[in-house]
């Protein structure tokens, strides 16, 4: 068994629902260990992807390898794979210890092994051992995350697969749960496999990330990457918000955009200079902790800008203000 | 003021319970009270108080006979009817297939039926048929008016029911056999034995189409009306008594039993 070689291909996988394409021809590799984050906004056909590659969806055209063999039509029973639902899916009539041991109980594994297995899973998750006897539908919502984690872990699957897990907690549990997943990630060494329409959220855990646009996968690479180096609007706009500046309106050669980041668009001490300079009017201004952002129109355009408290005065809303920022900073994207 | 005017809102309120609990009851206390009788005209107070009428119904063997074929009947029914419901729920509300709104509109149909026609026409057709009634056809025609309820009551626990529980099961390396005991069972149980309940209970009190489905054979409720027409006496209110409380009994043991099994799986999990 080589460590370095991909764990899951995709080779030209396609799903249609009637015309859309829902997943269209794609190709992908996942490494063995990595931790991959698909991300796109709802009806791009992550799910679809997601299901296809836990064998709850049939593919119309392409092929799904787990090291090198062909799993494509392998039932979700059959391969050592194992999910975290959106909706969590936890056994409402079970406990929490039912729940955990469901997979092993399948697997015909002894009741004390079982047990014994769910108890150190329960650890490793963060529950307390007297959970164990607790019907699910008295665990709270982060608890309720870890009992289903806990189970998706105890068939000790190759790959771990999460269908938007975090996306119905509130943020301050869900920033906990990131971090935690994290942990886990390199404390058990498997392969997750993630979607989520936050990218925030995909930045946080990820190794490298994919974004999924009707049915493709238009950009794939690690998290700085992606935010340094967008290949496109679609890519840029998704970080965040940002500004789309058709590139031939400031003398840059071809068609195009650039993309300019709030935080490099920034208010000029009068007589500074910058490659392309705006003169506004602050719309409005909110401040985001140590930063403030801010909206100014320059004519019909709409700008964002970003700066640090600490930095400068910033005029208020309706005050005038010369915003700029140089070509370098800019991002040139084709579409 | 206000707490005067609260306490007079409550007694109302009180006042207001009661009569409709009364109308509810009162009737059915006063067939309590006609069994009491040794005449056969109600006149009450009664002069004589007497258990005559039920040292007549527990000594005579139609009693017996009558409970017999009325409990064949309704199990029989409350069996099928939850097993034809169970599967019949799972294509009304679980699953999404071609044809399910016909499906759903013509399964509820016979409901709206009024049940005097629908045993006139189960009568003709099986006639047609050269089926003779006995207590066996009458256990089709109450099937036919009591699955479409059974089915009715399973499917409203399906509603509720998260079908990714079904998936992640399959996910976790439960066969589909294992999927349907392990998960999909378990959750539909308290609507089987709801329904089961129903089954039992709408075909232990049918006389619309026992009326014309039983043939030679009588259920209790049959008996009751056409001795209430033709030939009574206090054994009528003193029977229905008894079968009343013969299905207050099955409602009981079935929560007992449901008691005993949960608590017993409890156990088994702890």
């Amino acid at each position: 068994m080589t460590t370095s070689g991909p764990i899951l291909s995709l080779v030209g996988l396609t799903r249609r629902f009637g015309e859309i394409a829902a997943v269209d021809d794609i190709d992908l590799e996942i490494l063995d260990g990595e931790f991959f984050t698909i991300v796109g906004p709802s009806g791009s056909g992550k799910s679809t992807l997601i299901r296809i590659l836990a064998g709850l969806e049939r593919v119309d055209s392409g092929a799904v390898l787990l090291r090198g063999r062909a799993i494509t039509d392998v039932p979700a029973n059959k391969r050592p794979t194992a999910m975290v639902f959106q909706s969590l899916a936890l056994f409402n009539h079970k406990t929490v210890g039912e729940n955990i041991e469901f997979a092993p109980k399948m697997r015909g594994v002894d009741p004390a092994a079982r047990r014994a297995r769910a108890l150190e899973l329960m650890d490793l998750v963060r529950l307390p051992e007297a959970y164990y006897a607790r019907p699910v539908t008295r665990c709270s919502g982060g608890e309720r995350q870890r009992v289903a984690l806990a189970r998706a872990l105890a068939s000790d699957p190759e790959i771990l697969f999460f269908d938007e897990p975090l996306s119905a907690i509130d943020y301050r549990l869900r920033k906990m749960l990131e971090v935690e997943l994290k942990d886990l990630h390199r404390e058990t060494g498997k392969t997750f496999i993630y979607i989520t329409h936050s990218l925030e959220e995909a930045m946080v855990m990820s190794d490298r990330i994919g974004i999924m646009r009707a049915g493709r996968l238009v950009q794939i690479g690690p998290p700085l990457e992606i935010y340094q180096q967008p290949r496109s609007r679609f890519v840029a706009e998704f970080m965040g918000e940002v500004n789309v500046l058709r590139a031939s309106e400031f003398g840059v050669a071809g068609e195009g955009w650039l993309v300019v980041r709030p935080e490099q668009l920034r208010p000029l001490a009068p007589g500074e200079a910058a490659d392309v300079v705006f003169e506004a009017r602050i719309v409005n201004d909110y401040l985001l902790g140590s930063r403030k952002q801010f909206h100014a129109r320059a004519d019909e355009r709409m700008l964002i800008g970003e700066i640090a408290v600490a930095a400068a005065s910033v005029p208020g809303p309706g005050e005038p203000v010369r915003l700029g920022f140089d070509l370098g900073d800019a991002v040139r994207v084709a579409e | 003021m206000s707490s005067t005017r609260n306490r007079l809102v409550t007694a109302l309120l009180a006042l207001w319970t009661v009569l409709v609990l009364m109308l509810l009851y009162v009737p059915i206390l006063s067939v309590v009270l006609a069994s009491l009788a040794n005449t056969r005209y109600m006149r009450f107070p009664h002069k004589v108080w007497t258990l005559d009428a039920y040292r007549d119904a527990l000594g005579q063997y139609t009693t017996a006979e009558l409970h017999l074929t009325s409990l064949k009947i309704a199990v029989l029914v409350a069996l099928i009817a939850v097993l034809l419901g169970v599967f019949g729920a799972l294509a009304f509300a679980r699953f999404e297939w071609r044809g399910r709104s016909l499906y759903q509109r013509l399964l509820l149909l016979p409901i709206f039926f009024p049940q005097a026609v629908l045993g006139l026409a189960l009568l003709l057709a099986m006639t047609a048929a050269g089926i003779a009634p006995s207590w066996r056809t009458a256990v089709f025609a109450h099937l036919v008016w009591v699955v479409p309820i059974v089915t009715l009551v399973i499917s409203i626990r399906l509603y509720g029911f998260d079908v990714a529980q079904e998936e992640a099961a399959f996910d976790l390396g439960a066969s589909r056999l294992q999927v349907f005991r392990e998960v999909t069972l378990p959750a539909l149980a308290p609507g089987i034995v709801s329904g089961g309940l129903f089954a039992f209970l709408l075909s232990w009190s049918n006389l619309p189409l026992s009326i014309y489905t039983t043939g030679s054979d009588t259920t209790l409720p049959l008996w009751l009306f056409s001795r209430t027409a033709t030939n009574y006496s206090p054994l009528v209110p003193a029977l229905a008594v008894i079968a009343t409380g013969a299905s207050v009994l099955v409602v009981v043991a079935a929560a007992l039993a449901l008691a005993g099994w949960r608590r017993l799986v409890a156990r088994r999990s702890a």
